[in-house]
């Protein structure tokens, strides 16, 4: 340890720490605007610079490593003389439109301009002008504005992983520009709004609406991917006015993936349901909450009685709270149904574990692991931000390999791939798990026949990566394959033999706290018809595993109750639309991955006469004449639903042994991932978000020798065939995708006639 | 000694006589009332009365919904709205006095980089509803447009000791 | 081209001979005999190091630093990756010895670099050469084929297991690629800008090695020393300036061109060498070490000698040993307006002072150039000079101070004659 003396205090500091983490420790502020802690060392601002005794000239405490015994001095006049001049540089070329800058009333360089600028500038010269650039529909840039930090610049290239803006130019010409003709495409992209210490990058569908002055900062959870970030929301006037990162290391650090960020602009779309609608006669009528609930509870009791409890089901999406599932759970089970299921997507039930899936350890000693095998995800768009710890891990030296249907690039080093197609990953995983046991040498449990696997070079160094301090982690396009139980169960018997740990990467806000109130428990629900169907949240067409089965089942049952934030998409099926509030609305609960309970407020009255569901499902319960629907807050239905410590209740680990088993591959097999930016209802009407290149239209994608075989090209367009239902599509080739296989997006309004996410498919050119 | 004196003085109506020469004074001094509304005093180019929106002679309007005035409100009487325009500037789509709650001091004057709201000499204005005094954009910058000449007057007359 | 040599880069050297750079000429000369001695006698490179040192050579890229400390900066005990590179990157205007080292003396270069290769320990050598001289780019690639073809370069040299791969490396022209930092992000393959030092290149060099960087001249003196002796080369020069030097000598001369003297030569000789004044004109200033030096006024230089003590003692510079003389005719403020504009062009935007500075400086003074002068412009000169010089990541930010203040210090009434007239006080 050295010591060392800031102005005048002192204190001691790990060897390799410069003075800005030495001051930053004694709580003294430097001035800076290059210096980020989460971003490498540019010392390029030169507003840190300091005063350090016997050094001749001011040096940036950003840049500059601590040495024993050294005294620094950061108010001097020496270094306020050196401070003040650097800030004279940054002001004279910077433009005085501060009343017009989103950044006014946030600014950095405004806040330290105060403490360091003067009051006049001798500047008299002309002043630079710089042509702003299209970062896209997310970012707007004034790039007259921009101080050359290259924050954002390092923010691309060392966070985000590819690096998609630079400083291009020399001299007083220098200017963060993309790439010719590109925008900044990454999933985090809008983090750099946040980085950029002036208004040179500011959030596009902010832009112009309120001053920062204005808005309330509340807290809050994002409601999309599992990973359960920490919000800031602002609001002004009962309007949320954007979405800011609320710093929690152990979670999303303070970071923000753009889904989080953007997707509020859905809270104030046009097609939110303010009142209550009945279908009648074919006509949408407005109505008030008594009469709805009451239809509501009539139909649903006449239909119990009338057609037995197995008639009556109800859906949830997962990203619903758990004040939200638990009530629905409850008067289900006043009403004697048992059929509550929040595993919309999934295709295969037969996996029963100890405990709710989780990822088996906390976020951050995820990161901490020797080696990763991530299986069946496409983790930058799944989990944008655990994508990016991993991503920082697997520079540090962790060793991270990929089982995929398709060649993602994670922007990170990659230790090993297996890329098969979607039939084939339990074949893949297995050949895996026979290297494990060669190198081992063990034996597979009983339940898993590894006789006719051949193990290949690639799956042995994968094997060989993992040690008892590695995790393996099921994704999204695992939990959604038709042999989920298969692959789970091989990746636990890989786990228990290389002592690494499971993980299940939760595909939703609430997936983990869904599992721990029960809310999953029947298994595929279209199975049998149903006459009465209750949809929390769920747009059948867009959450389920199979969007034509799961429409023909809504649309065969005789009545329909939506809980829905939004009337649009439902309204072709349902009978009622009761508008519930979106997550800033109401006060609830969600359990992210790691299986930690975050609790969040409503940040602002609900929408028109919109009510939060475990309020109308109160009510529903008070209608129905059930006992114990006397919950006062949302609070007391956490506090019953999540009693006691939620730890002893994850578990991965099976049940009951699955039998794996090696099957052949034939045809052609889809590969349907859901697109970041259709995960759920806030997302899908998110408009920035649905103008980013991640949301484009999906198309029929496959690899070159694929196409051939179909005598396609790409530009073409095709007909997609599987059980049930067709789509049109334009043809594109896909060199990442494995022989075989065909990609077609689900979850979006031109898929919604196919069937399984992963079932065979047929396709033929079309007109 | 002091009894006697003010037994004198009362007795000859003394106090009564200085009134009366009061007056008497004023009977014959110029008149100050002046016959309103027909005559009006002078006003100094200073005066802070009815808020107006101005406009760049081009006719753009100055309000660059910068929301200081907003801001530094001590009434809370302004209420601005904003958004990007289509030729991509920064305009209200609302700007709103509620005159019932103005205080005139002028601060919504000092505040504004672009001199886009002014206070007007004019005073002359009523509502019979309170929200008659309730004054939108388009009625502010009306203000502006037909007072434009007279707004300038006063504001040059003023500059130089601002 | 005038070349005028009592020195040892050149030293018999036939530059009238069409192929006086190859190596049969080189070898006539005794080259590569220095390396052929070491080689065989397995001389310890700690030995080699105590030679140059001992030689009293100093840097000849500008800063003049001991060359043999700075090969003993290199990490002890390390094992690894070491690098060495040859700074041919000559951007400091007037400065063009190294352009001529390697049009007639290559050799002298890579010689140098594989005797330093073998003091150092360093495996891969690179010699980055500015894009604006490629034919001479192109030929030191050929000598380097002639080397490798010699034995002297390659795997295994001489038949030892001494080991020295060597690349010649071109870039496209940014002054500010001859720093030493900036010039190894230039050879890594990005954007030419100076790193934050420390750590300083002998630990976190090229690719994250040590490196050792030196400058072409440095290298080309390294073959005659250890040939002759540490001490001899000291002798040629004064103690603290030892050896001889080659100087540019460029501007109102009748004989403009490189002249190798001993150090320490008075300015007067050299100026006579260089054919005395053009058309008779008289002396008026002399620039002693390239743009970036201080200008000092004709007295000053008339007594001055050619050495680092002494023209440092005199307030200005030997830098790289770039003469530029100015007769009477010159216009002070143009001329500085000229350099001014030079750093403003070439600054690499990457650090806040010299971004903005640079542009700030080159705007007033051209603004006085042009009549447009104010009276607190040049107290406003000095004090932005004063807000870039020591606070920028790299030295392009005193190169672009130090000449407006040598200008403001011995010239200051020409500035004021053209803020008060609105034109030249010559002319």
């Amino acid at each position: 340890m050295l010591e060392i003396e800031i102005d005048g205090k002192k204190t001691t500091v790990a060897p390799g720490s410069t003075v800005m983490d030495a001051a930053r420790a004694l709580g003294v502020h430097i001035p800076h605007f290059c210096y980020h802690k989460k971003l490498s060392i540019a010392a390029s601002c030169r507003m840190c610079l300091v005063e350090v005794e016997k050094a001749p000239k001011p040096l940036p405490a950003c840049a500059t490593p601590v040495t024993a015994g050294m005294v620094v001095k950061t108010h001097s006049n020496a270094a306020v003389t050196a401070q003040k001049g650097v800030m004279e540089f940054l002001l004279i070329n910077h433009p005085l439109d501060c009343p017009i800058c989103d950044q006014g009333g946030e600014c950095h360089l405004q806040d330290i301009a105060v403490g360091y600028g003067a009051g006049e500038s001798r500047y008299r010269e002309e002043k630079r002008i710089v042509p702003n650039k299209d970062l896209g529909p997310l970012i707007t840039t004034e790039m007259t504005r921009c101080i050359h930090c290259s924050r954002c610049v390092r923010f691309t290239e060392e966070v985000a992983g590819y690096q998609e803006l630079g400083l291009a130019h020399r001299g007083e010409h220098s200017e963060v520009m993309p790439f010719l003709g590109k925008t900044v495409n990454s999933e985090i992209s809008g983090n750099v709004i946040d980085l950029c210490p002036v208004g040179a990058l500011t959030s596009k569908p902010f832009r112009y609406t309120v001053r920062a002055w204005e808005l309330s900062r509340r807290k809050s959870i994002a409601p999309h991917d599992g990973l359960g970030s920490n919000l800031i929301v602002q609001v002004k006037n009962h309007k949320v006015m954007r979405v800011l990162p609320l710093e929690n290391e152990a979670i999303n650090e303070c970071w923000l993936s753009d889904r989080d960020r953007f997707s509020y602009e859905a809270l104030n779309s046009a097609s939110r349901a303010t009142k209550p609608q009945v279908k009648k006669d074919g006509q949408w009528i407005e109505t008030d909450w008594q009469s709805a609930l009451e239809l509501v509870a009539g139909k649903l009791k006449d239909t119990v009685a009338a057609h037995g409890r197995d008639s009556v089901a109800a859906l949830a999406t997962p990203n619903s709270t758990v004040e939200e599932l638990f009530m629905l759970r409850k008067l289900m089970a006043g009403l004697g149904v048992e059929q509550v299921e929040t595993r919309l997507r999934a295709a295969d039930f037969r996996l029963h574990t100890a405990g709710a899936t989780w990822l088996g350890q906390s976020i951050a000693e995820l990161a901490q692991s020797d080696a990763v095998l991530v299986i069946g995800s496409n983790i930058r768009k799944e989990q944008p931000l655990l994508a990016q710890r991993l991503r920082q891990s697997a520079k540090r030296g962790m060793k991270l390999s990929v089982l995929n249907p398709a060649r993602y690039d994670l922007l990170a080093p990659l230790a090993g791939e297996l890329i098969v197609r979607p039939d084939q990953m339990v074949e893949a995983l297995l050949t895996v798990l026979k290297a494990a046991c060669e190198a081992a040498g063990k034996t597979a449990p009983a339940h898993i026949d590894l006789s006719s696997i051949e193990v290949c070079d690639a799956s042995r160094s994968i094997a060989a990566t993992l040690t008892a301090h590695s995790a393996i982690l099921l994704g999204n396009l695992a939990a959604h394959h038709p042999r989920y139980a298969e692959l789970h169960a091989a990746a636990a018997a890989l786990a228990e033999l290389s002592g690494a740990k499971l993980g299940v990467m939760s595909e939703a806000a609430n997936t983990v706290g869904a599992q721990l109130i029960g809310a999953e428990t029947s298994g595929n629900l279209f199975a049998s018809p149903k006459k009465a169907l209750i949809l929390l949240n769920a747009e059948v067409q867009f959450d389920c595993h199979n969007a034509t089965e799961a429409l023909a089942a809504v649309r065969a049952a005789d009545f329909v109750v939506a809980l829905n934030p939004f009337a649009d998409g439902v309204k072709d099926y349902a009978d009622v639309i009761l508008p519930v509030a979106p997550f800033t609305e109401t006060s609830g609960t969600f359990v992210n991955m790691e299986g930690r309970a975050q609790s969040f407020n409503g940040v602002v009255r609900p929408l028109g006469e919109t009510r939060p569901a475990w309020k109308v499902l109160r009510v529903l319960g008070n209608v129905l004449g059930f006992n114990g629907f006397d919950y006062e807050s949302s609070e007391a239905i956490r506090d019953e639903a999540l009693a006691g410590d939620i730890a002893p209740r994850l578990s991965n680990a099976l049940k009951a042994p699955v039998a794996v088993k090696a099957q052949a591959a034939s045809g052609l097999v889809r590969l349907g991932e859901v697109p970041l930016y259709q995960l759920d209802a806030l997302t899908r009407r998110a408009p920035a978000l649905q103008a980013t290149a991640d949301a484009a239209e999906p198309a029929l994608r496959a690899n070159a020798a694929t196409l051939a075989g179909l005598s396609l090209k790409a530009g073409d367009s095709a007909c997609a065939a599987q059980a049930g239902g067709k789509a049109l599509l334009c043809v594109r080739e896909d060199t990442t995708l494995p022989d075989g296989v065909i990609h077609i997006a689900g979850s979006h309004p031109l898929t919604t006639g196919l069937g399984g996410l992963f079932a065979p498919v047929t396709v033929e050119r079309a007109g | 000694m002091e009894k006697i004196l003010r037994l004198i003085k009362t007795f000859l109506l003394w106090e009564l006589l200085q009134g009366l020469a009061v007056t008497l004074r004023h009977l014959f001094a110029p008149a100050i009332t002046v016959q309103y509304p027909e005559e009006k005093t002078p006003l100094s180019p200073r005066f802070r009365g009815l808020h107006a929106q101005m406009r760049y002679d081009d006719g753009e309007e100055r309000c660059i919904a910068c929301k200081l005035c907003e801001a530094v409100c001590p009434a809370m009487a302004i209420t601005i709205e904003s958004a990007e325009r289509e030729d991509g500037s920064r305009r209200t789509t609302r700007y709103d006095i509620d005159l019932n709650k103005c205080i005139y001091c002028g601060f919504c004057e000092e505040a504004c980089p672009v001199d886009a709201i002014v206070q007007t000499p004019i005073f002359e204005y009523h509502g019979e509803k309170q929200s008659d005094l309730y004054y939108t954009k388009p009625m502010l910058l009306a203000i502006g447009d037909r007072y434009r000449d007279d707004i300038l007057r006063c504001k040059a007359a003023d500059a130089k000791y601002r | 081209m005038t070349v005028y040599v009592k020195g040892i880069v050149f030293e018999n050297v036939d530059f009238d001979l069409p192929r006086c750079w190859s190596i049969d000429q080189y070898i006539q000369r005794g080259g590569y005999a220095a390396l052929k001695k070491i080689v065989a006698e397995k001389i310890a490179p700690e030995a080699v190091i105590e030679e140059v040192k001992a030689s009293g050579l100093r840097g000849r890229g500008g800063a003049g630093f001991p060359t043999g400390l700075k090969w003993t900066f290199l990490p002890k005990g390390y094992v690894g990756q070491k690098y060495l590179v040859c700074n041919t990157d000559e951007g400091e205007p007037g400065t063009f010895k190294d352009r001529d080292i390697l049009a007639y003396n290559p050799h002298a270069v890579i010689e140098g670099m594989i005797l330093a290769a073998w003091a150092t320990g360093a495996t891969v050598g690179y010699n980055y050469i500015h894009g604006e001289i490629f034919e001479l780019y192109q030929q030191f690639e050929a000598a380097i084929e002639e080397a490798r073809a010699a034995g002297f370069l390659g795997d295994n040299i001489l038949g030892s297991s001494f080991s020295f791969q060597l690349h010649a490396h071109h870039g496209y022209g940014a002054y500010i690629c001859g720093e030493e930092s900036a010039l190894l992000e230039s050879i890594e393959g990005k954007k030419g800008q100076p790193r934050y030092k420390p750590p300083f290149p002998a630990v976190v060099g090229l690719y994250g090695k040590p490196t050792i960087i030196n400058n072409t001249e440095t290298f080309a003196s390294i073959p005659w020393i250890l040939r002759n002796s540490g001490q001899e080369f000291q002798a040629l020069g004064k103690p603290n300036s030892g050896g001889t030097k080659l100087f540019s000598v460029s501007g109102h001369v009748n004989r403009p061109g490189n002249y190798e003297i001993p150090l320490g030569t008075p300015f007067a000789e050299l100026l006579d060498m260089a054919g005395g004044m053009r058309g008779g004109k008289k002396l008026k200033a002399v620039i002693p070490g390239g743009s970036s030096a201080p200008v000092l006024p004709a007295d000053i230089a008339m007594n001055l000698t050619m050495d680092f003590d002494a023209i440092a003692k005199a307030g200005s510079m030997l830098g790289s040993g770039a003469v530029i003389v100015m007769d009477e005719t010159v216009c002070m403020v143009k001329a500085l307006e000229r350099l001014s504009y030079f750093y403003f062009e070439e600054s690499c935007g990457q650090c806040t002072p010299c971004r903005e500075g640079t542009g700030w400086l080159y705007r007033i003074v051209h603004r006085i150039e042009h009549g447009e002068g104010r009276p607190e412009d040049l107290e406003l000169l000095a004090s932005i000079g004063d807000n870039i010089a020591g606070r920028t990541i790299c030295a392009l930010g005193d190169a672009a101070v130090l000449p407006v203040r040598g200008m403001l210090k011995h010239f200051r009434d020409e500035f004021e004659y053209h803020i008060a007239n609105k034109r030249c006080l010559v002319g």
